[in-house]
This record gives structure tokens, sequence and C-alpha cells, in this order.
């Protein structure tokens, strides 16, 4: 008994070295990142590596006298929550259809959905500048949240219809026989029980947009429209050249959002909602 | 309350046919049970009953009303599923007011509906809960009560007890049974179990390949079936059915011999129950092939030529394997069936 005891504590310790030494290997670059953010810009293009910094707010000072940090951050949350918002809004309900109504060419359907997101963004760059030139959207937040809810949408729609292929089917009948229409079983019985797999699709939806860098670029061509994404190309050029830590800086506050965002939510993030619902 | 009437009823999935020219009647209060095998479109029937499946030829009528573009939602049918079917964000609580908020009754009344409901399939501790947080027969008794909080016209249970373990299920069955006797409300149960058919039923009908073999109560399906697939499908162990051939008043098969009437003769299969058969006789000789005491009861398998027989012993019973045996019959009680598998030579 105690040797059993004793080599499931061995193993407990591999597991432990294995997933430390993981962790480090997806951390360390983030954390090295994040600490070229407070080095002077000299520190940084030295040939040897310095390891442990010598602290500096320059960079943060950088930001904060030359650069309306605010707005692009205000530009790219208000961006990518509205084509998320737009996104879910329009998903769900074309998720439900593909999952659970049978009509012709249902299959052809989903595949055209997913087809789009096939092409290559370039190829239709240009239009998309002159579509937004005519209606007069460039160089404005509400462009750039149209697009990234476009770019998103099929592959939003695809993760929740996967979801909702797995409710059983035996819940949405009884809520029919229960007595209730469609819209009352997407409603009280379809997105509560898909609730991880759409959070999921948001949370994705939500990194390819703050990501985004050609349309935004293409649209946003004052600083009113400019998100964390494309400013971050302002430290790349000019008379000053590259700065590289007023880049990481930032990207790291580019990141922040995002990874608030998953800690939040991550206990929906991984399934089982819908345990106990139904035996498997 | 309300009868179930299906008339030329047919569904076709594609090529394949699921239900073949169904004609029923289910009498207003009655438990009827569709019992078959899997496929034999005894679940099909019944989620065409529900709403949930439209027929492709024929009428289905609950009560007077003609039912067949009635939407499930309009039907005023509770229907209870294999997998419990519990909407797994909701508590037991709300699972069980969920059709009465569907079907807008007042809300004052909820509370004690709910409760009363509860008290009946005893889940009044529960209510609280989530699903995930109950075991299997706490699921389905929550199935149970959200089925009969709002007293509908008609009960459909799809297998409701497959999912229960052999204890549990004996104990929900006599619940249910009670229950249905209480609340008098038209109940069609499906299930592939003839143990809680034969117990649950006032009559059964016997399915098999989308077609009904037999409708009748459990004692006149056991006592008198129709064909060799009832005689086969009912008891436990079911009838023994032994190909051979009648002649002058005789039939005759490897081993067996026993009298049959005049009138048969050529191919004929003989069926006979195993509580029908005794130790001793000079109707069956042949060896034993395995003998399994149960404690009430000793079943003997024998081994003819053609087939093995199974018979019940008395509890005492013991032989040793491979030793030769003789068998008698009960010779008013043998059945005998035609070629086309149905029952011949009844007065």
């Amino acid at each position: 008994m105690a040797s059993v005891r004793k080599s499931g504590g061995d193993n407990l310790l591999v597991r432990y070295i294995i997933l430390v030494s993981w962790a480090m290997v997806c951390l360390v670059p983030i954390l090295w990142f994040l600490t070229i953010g407070f080095r002077p810009r000299t520190e940084i293009i030295v040939p040897e590596p310095i390891y442990w910094p010598t602290w500096s707010l320059d960079a943060w000072r950088l930001l904060v006298s030359d650069w309306p940090i605010a707005l692009y951050l205000r530009n790219s949350i208000l961006a990518v929550a509205g084509s998320v918002v737009i996104d879910l809004v329009l998903a769900i309900p074309a998720a439900f259809a593909l999952a659970r109504y049978e009509f012709k060419g249902r299959e052809d359907i989903g595949f055209y959905i997913l087809s789009t997101r096939m092409m290559a963004p370039a190829i239709v760059a240009v239009p998309i500048f002159f579509l937004f030139k005519n209606i007069g959207l460039l160089d404005s937040v509400w462009a750039l949240m149209l697009i990234y809810a476009a770019i998103n949408l099929s592959l939003v729609t695809w993760i929740i219809r996967s979801y909702m292929l797995d409710i059983p089917k035996e819940l949405e009948d009884a809520a029919r026989t229960d007595g209730a229409g469609d819209l009352t079983i997407l409603w009280e019985i379809m997105i509560p029980a898909c609730l991880p797999g759409i959070i999921t699709a948001a949370v994705i939806a939500a990194i390819f947009a703050i990501n985004e860098f050609l349309f935004t670029l293409l649209i946003a061509s004052t600083s009113k429209a400019y998100t964390m994404s494309v400013a971050l190309a302002n430290f790349t050029g000019g008379s000053d050249g590259v700065i590289y830590n007023a880049i990481a800086l930032v990207s790291f506050i580019a990141f922040a959002p995002i990874l608030i965002l998953v800690i939040l939510i991550q206990k929906h993030l991984s399934r089982g909602l819908t345990m106990g619902a139904v035996k498997g | 309350m309300a009868s179930i009437l299906l008339k030329n009823v047919v569904k076709s999935f594609g090529s394949f046919v699921g239900v073949q020219d169904m004609n029923l009647d289910v009498v207003d209060e009655e438990f009827l049970v569709l019992l078959g095998p899997s496929g034999c479109g005894k679940t099909t029937t019944m989620r065409m009953i529900a709403g949930l499946e439209h027929p492709t030829e024929g009428e289905i009528r609950i009560g007077d009303a003609l039912m067949n573009d009635i939407d499930a939602r309009d039907r005023d049918v509770a229907m209870v599923f294999q997998g419990y079917a519990l909407y797994p964000n909701m508590s037991i609580y709300e699972n069980i007011r969920f059709p009465l908020r569907m079907r807008q009754v007042p809300k004052a009344k909820h509370d004690d509906l709910i409760r009363r409901a509860a008290e009946m399939v005893e889940l009044g501790p529960f209510l609280d809960r989530k699903p995930g947080a109950l075991s299997g027969g706490q699921r389905q008794r929550a199935a149970l009560a959200r089925a009969i909080v709002r007293q509908p016209q008609v009960f459909l249970m799809d297998e409701p007890l497959s999912n229960l373990d052999a204890k549990l299920r004996a104990s929900m069955r006599v619940q249910i049974k009670h229950m249905q006797r209480e609340l008098k409300v038209t109940t069609v149960y499906v299930t592939h179990d003839q143990i809680e058919a034969m117990t649950l039923a006032d009559r059964i009908v016997i399915m098999n390949k989308g077609v009904i073999q037999q409708i009748g109560t459990p004692d006149d399906i056991y006592s008198n079936p129709a064909n060799t697939f009832v005689a086969g499908f009912i008891g436990s162990p079911p009838m023994n059915l032994i190909a051979g051939t009648a002649q002058n008043g005789t039939f005759s098969s490897a081993g067996i011999r026993v009298p049959c009437p005049a009138n048969l003769s050529g191919n004929i299969t003989l069926g006979i129950r195993p509580e029908d058969c005794q130790i001793g006789g000079d109707n069956l000789q042949g060896q034993v092939y395995g003998v399994e005491p149960t404690g009430d009861i000793t079943y003997l398998t024998v081994r003819t030529a053609n087939k093995n027989i199974e018979i019940k012993a008395g509890r005492e019973f013991r032989a040793p394997i491979d030793s030769a045996i003789a068998v008698g019959f009960d010779t008013s009680r043998l059945y005998f069936f035609g070629e086309d598998g149905y029952r011949v030579g009844v007065n």
C-alpha cells in the first residue's frame, strides 16, 4: 500500500515538473516582453542581452505625453465589443437554424458561410475600401465594428452551431411538448445550454478582432479611428526609428483586456453546463 | 382526459417504412403499452401522437379533434423521455414550472401546483437543486412531475425507466401505475421490456417491423398469442417454438411427439410454455443441457436433435449434464402455428 502511495507521489512530482516547464515556455516570452516595456531604449538594442532590467518609465512617459492612448484603447474596445455583439446577435439564430431546422440546401448554406472565411483578406481589401468610401464610413469606428463582425461571423456561427448539434434533441422535444415555440426554445433552452460554446466563440472573435490590422489600416486613415494594433505601427518608422519599448508596452496594454476577460469567464470556457440534463 | 385514435397511419422515412397502416384506438383513461424490439416503430408511433413527427398518411385524433396539422405545443400532451430531458440550467422547481408558464397558467396557481406534483413523486426537498445534482431516479421523478403538473389530456412515456437500475425500475413501475390510476389520464407507454408491459398495461400493443402483431390485455396476449412473434416475445423464458410436421392428429419433431387437432397437416410449429412442461412423461426425449437453480425455481434446458427446450422445473430439481431425460407436456396448453406464423387449430 505504502509503495503505491509513494509511486503516486512521484507521479505527481513528475506531473508538476512537466506542467511548470510548459507554463514557463508559454509565459517567459510574455514576461520578457513586459520587461522590455519598462527598460530604457538603449538597453534593448545592446548586442548582449541584459537579463535584469534597469527599470525605466521612458516608454510610459512617451505614451502619455505624445500619444492619445486612451482614444486608441477606446476605439479598440468599442470596435471589438460592438463587433462581437453583432456577431452573436446574427450567429446564434443562424446556428440554431443550421443545427436544428431541416431545409433543402442546409449543408450547402452551412458550408458557404464557412467558406467566406477561406478567402484571403487582401482579395476584398480594395472593394471594401470603396464600399465604405461610398457610404461615407471611412475613418470611423463604426466601420471597423462592421468589418470585424463580418470577418468573424462565419467562425462564430460554426462554433455555436457545433455546440448546438451536441445538445440532445430530447431537450427541444420536451420543450415543444411542454408548449414552447421556436423562440422560447432558442432563448430559454438552447442559449443557456450552449453558453460555454457561445462564450468561447465570443472570446475567439474578440481575439481575432483586436489583432486585425489590414482592414483597420485601410479604413482608419487618421488617428481618429486608430485602434491599438494600427497605432502600434506608428512606433516602427519615422525619424525616431523603431521604438521597441513603446511597442512592447502598447502591445501589453492591447493584450490586457483579453487576458482579463479570459480570467473572468474561465469557468465557462470549459464544457459541463449540460451535465445532468440527459443521461449520456 | 381523452381517447386517442390512429386511423390507417403510415410513417415513412424516404424508402424506409417505419410504421405501416396502423389502426389503434386508445380508450379514455386507459394505460396502453406499445411493446416491441428496437426499431419496431413504437417510438415513432408515440412521437406522431405527440406531434414531434408527422404521419405520411392517415389520421391521428385526440378526443374528437383531428391532430394531423396541430403543432406539438398545442396538443396538450405531456411526454416523459428516456433520457429525462430536464432543462440543465433551471432548478427542479423551474423545470416543473416550465409547462405552466408556456401554457399561460395564472401565476398565482404555480407554486401550489408545483408543490403538489413534487409531493406526488416525493421530490419535495429537492426543488431548489439543479438536475445535475440529482441521482438518476430523482431526475426521472422530476421529469414525471413536469409531465403531471399541468394535468394534460394524454401522457406519453418513452421508455422512462430504461436508464434506471433494476431495483429502482421496479419501485418506479409501481409508482407510475399508481399515479396513472389516481390522475386518470390516458397514457401511452413505450417499452421493449415485457415485464414493464405486462405489469403496467391495461392493454398491450405488440409491434414488429412497423406492423401491429397483436392487441390485447396482458392475460390475453400471454394465453392466446396470435403468432410466433408474439409467442416468442412474451414470457420469461419465452414460449418454446418447435418446428415439425402434423399428420393424422399427431405432431412430431426430432424426439417430440404430441397429439394435435386432426385437421392439421404439413409443416407446423408447436408452441409450449416452459411452465407447461413436467419432468417425466412421454412427449419429449432428450439430454440435460443445463440446470440453472435460482432459488424459487430451477430452469432446465433440454437438448433435442433440433433445438434446446426451456423448462421451468421445481425448485429442488437437479440433474447431471448430458443425462437422458423424459418430459411431458400439458397437452391442453399446446399452441400450433401455421407456415405463415399465425395460430392454427384453434376452435
